[in-house]
C-alpha cells in the first residue's frame, strides 16, 4: 500500500479537482445566462459560492496557501454577487473563468508551499478585488438605461443605489432638480425641500453641482424619483427652487463597455496567455483518480466470487482424470496452471478490497469545525486531538460512521467536558481535551472517542433506568458498575435530563449502538467519575469479504468471522459449571461463559460432547465461547444478505457461498453476543422447535 | 417490474382483444397452484438446500442461484394446508415478488394455461375464507383425458412478499 501521507494528498487533490470541475461547469451556465441577458438563478450563484468556499476550506487544511488565498478573494466577490452587491459582467466573468485555470495550475504543483512556482497570485487577487469593488456596470442593470452619469452613480451609497433601483422597478420617473441653496441655511433648506417633496417624490440623493454657486450659495443636484407627471412636478418646484429635468430612459443606449480599465494594468498582463508553458497542464486532470460507485466494486467482487467457483469446478473436472497414465504430464501442467490462477484470483480480490479503503481522516476532518462550534455554543474550551487519521477502512463503513461518531463527539462536549469555571475549581486545565484515536487491532479497526471531562455517574444511570421503568429495582441490585454504565445504551435513557441543543435531539446512545452493531461492530464504554469517559468502537475493516472460520454444528456448515475469534480449544464437558443460570468453563484461571450453538439453533449435535470444540470469541471487552461440533478450516467468504424475507431471523449476518452451491450461514457475532449478555430478546423459536 | 403490474396480470385487460392470462400451474402437496407466468423467472432442478435455524416453518431454507441467496418457501405450509403424501422436492420456481426473487418449492410443474377471465373465480366474490395470498381459483382441463377438471389456486406474488417479511 502506498504512503498514507500520499493517500491523504491524493484524496485532497481528487476532491479539489472535483470542486474546480464543478466550478467550471457552473461558470459556463452563468456565462450562458449572461449572454442571453437573463438573471442567473440564485441557486447557481450559491452553488458557485459553495464550491469556492469548500475549496478554500480544504486548501487551508492541506497547506495549499495560494489556492486558499485566491478562493478567499473569490469568495468575497461571489458573496457580493449573491447579495446583489455586484452585477455580472464580462470583467467579473473573466476573473472567474481565469480562476479555474489558476486553481488547476496550482493544484498541479508538486509542492503546495512553493510560492515561486505560483506567479501572479497577488496581482490576480488584486484583480478580483477590483472587479468586486467596481460599481455595478453592465447592461442588465436598469441604472445604466438612464443618463444619470457615472460621476453620480459612483458616489451613491449602497442604500441609495438600492432605492434608486427599487424606484425604477416601481416605474417611477427620475428627475434631476437643480437648485441653489444658501450656504448658511443649507440644512434647514434641505429639510424644507424634503417636506415639500414628501408626498410627490422621493429624494434619492443630492450632490453639489460643479457649475453653479458662489461664496454664499451652492447649487445642488437633487436626484428625485416621482410618479407625479412632469408638468405638475415642474410647476411645483420651478417657482421657488430651480429647474427640473426628467432623466430619460435610454432604451437604445449602448451598454457601457466592460470596464476593463478597472483591472489594474499589472493584473492584465498576468491573465493566462495561450503560449504559457503551463497552459497545457491545466487542461489535464491533476489527480490520477476516478470516483467509482461502490456498487460497481461489489459487482466486481461478485465476479471474483464466480471465478472462484469456476476454478473449483475445473479442479474437480481435472481430478476426474486423475490416475490415467496417458494424461500424467498434462495433469501436472493443469495443476500448476490451476495454482497460478488461484494466486492471481486472490491477488485480484485483495486489489479490489484495497480500492474500497479510504482513510478515516475523511470523517475526522469534519469534526474540527463541529468541536469548535459546539465548544463555543456551550462556552467551553475544548482541544481536539486526532491520532490515526490515516487508518484505512472500507468506504461504506467510513460513510456510515460519520453520524454515530458525530453523536459521540457532541456528547463528549455537551455532557462530558465541564465548563471552564468548573474545571478551574477542580484544578483541571481550563481547556478540556477530546481525543479521537484510530488504530488497527488484528483484522479490526478500533476508534476511541475520549474526553477528560466529568465522567459518568453509574449510580445515577441506574436510578434513572429504574425511574423510567427500563429496569426493576430488584434487578438493578445485581448490576456491576460496568453493567450500570452499559445502561446508557438502553433506548429512552440519555445521560442528561435536560434537553440541550447539542445532543438532546432524540437520538440517543441506543441509536449509536444499533448503527455500530449493524455494521458488525461493537461499542464499549469506560468512564471514571471526575476523570473522563472513553467510548470504544470496534469495527471490521471491510464488510464485503471476510476471513471466516468454517465450523459445523449438527449437519450444518456455519462461518464465524475470524475477526471475532480469539482461539479454539477442545471442549471438556466435565469442566462445565453453572453460575447464575449460565454455563461457564474455566480457561487459564478465567471464567468463560459458553453457548452451545446446537442448543441455540435447535440442531441435533452430530458429535459426542467430548470431541466438540469451544471457539473463544471476543467483542469489545467481552468474551464468549461457542460450542461447535467440528472445525473445517479457514476461508475468505463473501457475505450475502439473506434478503428481506429472512431478515428478521436473529443471529445470522448472511450466507456465504462455499462453492458447489454449498452455503454456510455467517454468524452475526455482535448480535449473538448482545443476545447472550443483554438478553434483549428471549429466544423462543429455537426452544419451541427443538 | 412493479408489484402493481404483477397483480394486474391476473386481472383481465379490457382493452386487449385476447384477454387470456398465461398462468404457470405447479403442484405442491395435494394442490395445484397457479402463478402469473410473467412473474416466473426460472424453473430449476433443486440446488442443495441450507436450512436456516430459528426461521418460521414455511421457510425451507436458502439456496444459491448464480451467486445470489434465494429463500425457499413451502406453499402448503404457508397456506396452512395439510399435505397427505409429501413428495421429495421436485422443482424450484423462481418468482419475482416485487423487490426480490423468492424460490417456491414444488413437486412438479403441471402446465402453462391460458386462462380466460370468465374462467377465474376471484376471491373477492367468494364467500369462502381464503388466504390473503390467493387471488382466486380457476378450473383447467385435466391433462389426463377422462379426469375431472383441475382446480388451480391462483397466487398473488406481491401479497406473498408482504406476508413473508
Amino acid at each position: 500500500m502506498s504512503d498514507p501521507r500520499d493517500n491523504v494528498q491524493q484524496e485532497f487533490l481528487a476532491e479539489a479537482q472535483e470542486l474546480v470541475e464543478a466550478l467550471s461547469r457552473d461558470l459556463l451556465l452563468l456565462d450562458e445566462a449572461h449572454q442571453r441577458a437573463e438573471r442567473p438563478a440564485s441557486s447557481l450563484i450559491n452553488g458557485i459560492f459553495r464550491s469556492v468556499h469548500t475549496l478554500k476550506g480544504i486548501a487551508g487544511m492541506f497547506g495549499y496557501k495560494h489556492v486558499g488565498t485566491i478562493a478567499h478573494a473569490l469568495e468575497d466577490l461571489l458573496d457580493d454577487l449573491r447579495l446583489g452587491r455586484a452585477e455580472i459582467g464580462d470583467p467579473l466573468l473573466d476573473v472567474l473563468f481565469d480562476s479555474v485555470e489558476r486553481f488547476q495550475r496550482l493544484l498541479a504543483l508538486e509542492d503546495p508551499q512553493a510560492a515561486e512556482e505560483a506567479p501572479g497570485v497577488d496581482a490576480y487577487v488584486a484583480a478580483v478585488r477590483s472587479v468586486g469593488t467596481q460599481p455595478a456596470v453592465e447592461d442588465g442593470d436598469p441604472l445604466h438605461q438612464y443618463a444619470i452619469g457615472q460621476a453620480v452613480l459612483s458616489v451613491l451609497t449602497e442604500y441609495e443605489e438600492h432605492r434608486l433601483r427599487a424606484c425604477i422597478r416601481e416605474g417611477m420617473q427620475l428627475y434631476r432638480l437643480r437648485a441653489t441653496f444658501d450656504l448658511t441655511a443649507i440644512d434647514d433648506s434641505i429639510e424644507a425641500l424634503r417636506d415639500v417633496v414628501h408626498d410627490d417624490a422621493e429624494i434619492i440623493t443630492y450632490l453639489p453641482s460643479l457649475e453653479g454657486g458662489n461664496d454664499e450659495s451652492i447649487e445642488l443636484v437633487v436626484l428625485l424619483a416621482s410618479r407625479v407627471p412632469e408638468p405638475e412636478l415642474k410647476a411645483h418646484f420651478e417657482g421657488g427652487y430651480g429647474t427640473v429635468e426628467a432623466i430619460e430612459e435610454q432604451k437604445h443606449l449602448p451598454t457601457i463597455p466592460p470596464n476593463l480599465t478597472s483591472i489594474p494594468p499589472g493584473a492584465q498582463s498576468l491573465l493566462p496567455q495561450p503560449e504559457d508553458e503551463m497552459g497545457q497542464a491545466s487542461l489535464r486532470s491533476v489527480a490520477n483518480s476516478v470516483r467509482v460507485d461502490i456498487r460497481k466494486l461489489d459487482d466486481l467482487m461478485n465476479v471474483v466470487g464466480e471465478l472462484a467457483l469456476v476454478r473449483s469446478a475445473v479442479g474437480r473436472a481435472v481430478a476426474g482424470l486423475d490416475g490415467d497414465p496417458k494424461h500424467r504430464h498434462s495433469l501436472r501442467e493443469l495443476d500448476r496452471l490451476g495454482r497460478g490462477f488461484e494466486r492471481q484470483l486472490s491477488e485480484l480480490r485483495t486489489r479490489i478490497l484495497d480500492v474500497r479503503m479510504v482513510p478515516l481522516g475523511q470523517v475526522f476532518s469534519k469534526f474540527g469545525r463541529i468541536v469548535r462550534q459546539a465548544a463555543r455554543e456551550h462556552d467551553k474550551q475544548v482541544r481536539l486531538v486526532v491520532t490515526g487519521a490515516n487508518t484505512e477502512m472500507d468506504k461504506l463503513i467510513v460513510e456510515e460512521l460519520a453520524d454515530p461518531l458525530m453523536h459521540l463527539v457532541r456528547n463528549a462536549i455537551d455532557h462530558g467536558i465541564e465548563s471552564v469555571d468548573t474545571r478551574m475549581r477542580l484544578a483541571k486545565p481550563a481547556e478540556g481535551t477530546l481525543a479521537l484515536n484510530a488504530y488497527h487491532k488484528g483484522r479490526n479497526v478500533v476508534i476511541e472517542v475520549e474526553d477528560d471531562g466529568g465522567g459518568m455517574n453509574a449510580q445515577k444511570l441506574r436510578e434513572r433506568a429504574v425511574s423510567r421503568g427500563l429496569l426493576t429495582a430488584e434487578a438493578s441490585q445485581d448490576l456491576t458498575r460496568q453493567d450500570m454504565l452499559n445502561l446508557v445504551f438502553l433506548p429512552g435513557l440519555s445521560t442528561n435530563v435536560e434537553v440541550t441543543d447539542l445532543s438532546g435531539r432524540g437520538v440517543g446512545m441506543d441509536v449509536v449502538k444499533t448503527n455500530i452493531l449493524r455494521m458488525g461492530g461493537v461499542v464499549s464504554i469506560a468512564s471514571e467519575q471526575g476523570i473522563g469517559t472513553k467510548i470504544t468502537v470496534t469495527l471490521p475493516i471491510t464488510l464485503a469479504i471476510i476471513r471466516a472460520l468454517i465450523i459445523t454444528v449438527g449437519p450444518r456448515l456455519f462461518a464465524l468471522p475470524i475477526s471475532a475469534v480469539r482461539e479454539a480449544i477442545p471442549f471438556a464437558p466435565q469442566d462445565v459449571r453453572t453460575i447464575q443460570g449460565r454455563k461457564v468453563i474455566t480457561m487459564r484461571g478465567e471464567t468463560l461463559p459458553i453457548c452451545d450453538l446446537a442448543r441455540l439453533f435447535g440442531l441435533r449435535g452430530a458429535k459426542p460432547q467430548e470431541s466438540r470444540f469451544v471457539i473463544v470469541c471476543e467483542m469489545g471487552n467481552r468474551e464468549l465461547g461457542f460450542v461447535v461440533d467440528e472445525l473445517v478450516g479457514q476461508e475468505d467468504v463473501i457475505t450475502k444478505s439473506l434478503g428481506s424475507t429472512l431478515s428478521s431471523v436473529r443471529g445470522f449476518a448472511g450466507a456465504a457461498d462455499l462453492g458447489d452451491q454449498k452455503l454456510a450461514l455467517v454468524l452475526d457475532v455482535p448480535a449473538l453476543f448482545s443476545e447472550y449478555f443483554d438478553g434483549a430478546e428471549a429466544l423462543p423459536s429455537a426452544e419451541a422447535r427443538a | 417490474m412493479t408489484a402493481g403490474a404483477q397483480r394486474a396480470t391476473l386481472v383481465p385487460d379490457p382493452a386487449s382483444e385476447d384477454a387470456a392470462i398465461p398462468v404457470l400451474a405447479v403442484s405442491a402437496g395435494s394442490e395445484t397452484y397457479g402463478f402469473p407466468l410473467s412473474t416466473v423467472r426460472e424453473i430449476l432442478m433443486p440446488p442443495p438446500l441450507t436450512e436456516v435455524p430459528r426461521s418460521a416453518k414455511h421457510f425451507l431454507g436458502v439456496i444459491a442461484v448464480r451467486g445470489e441467496i434465494i429463500t425457499l418457501v413451502d406453499l402448503p405450509t404457508l397456506l396452512n394446508l395439510e399435505v397427505l403424501d409429501r413428495q421429495p422436492l421436485g422443482r424450484v420456481i423462481l418468482v419475482d415478488v416485487g423487490e426480490e426473487l423468492i424460490g417456491v418449492a414444488v413437486d412438479r410443474v403441471v402446465q402453462v394455461s391460458q386462462l380466460q377471465p370468465d374462467e377465474i373465480e376471484y376471491a373477492s366474490t367468494m364467500s369462502a375464507d381464503l388466504s390473503e395470498y390467493v387471488v382466486g381459483v380457476a378450473r383447467v382441463p385435466s391433462q389426463s383425458p377422462g379426469d375431472a377438471d383441475e382446480m388451480v389456486i391462483l397466487i398473488d406474488p406481491r401479497a406473498l412478499l408482504g406476508g413473508l417479511t
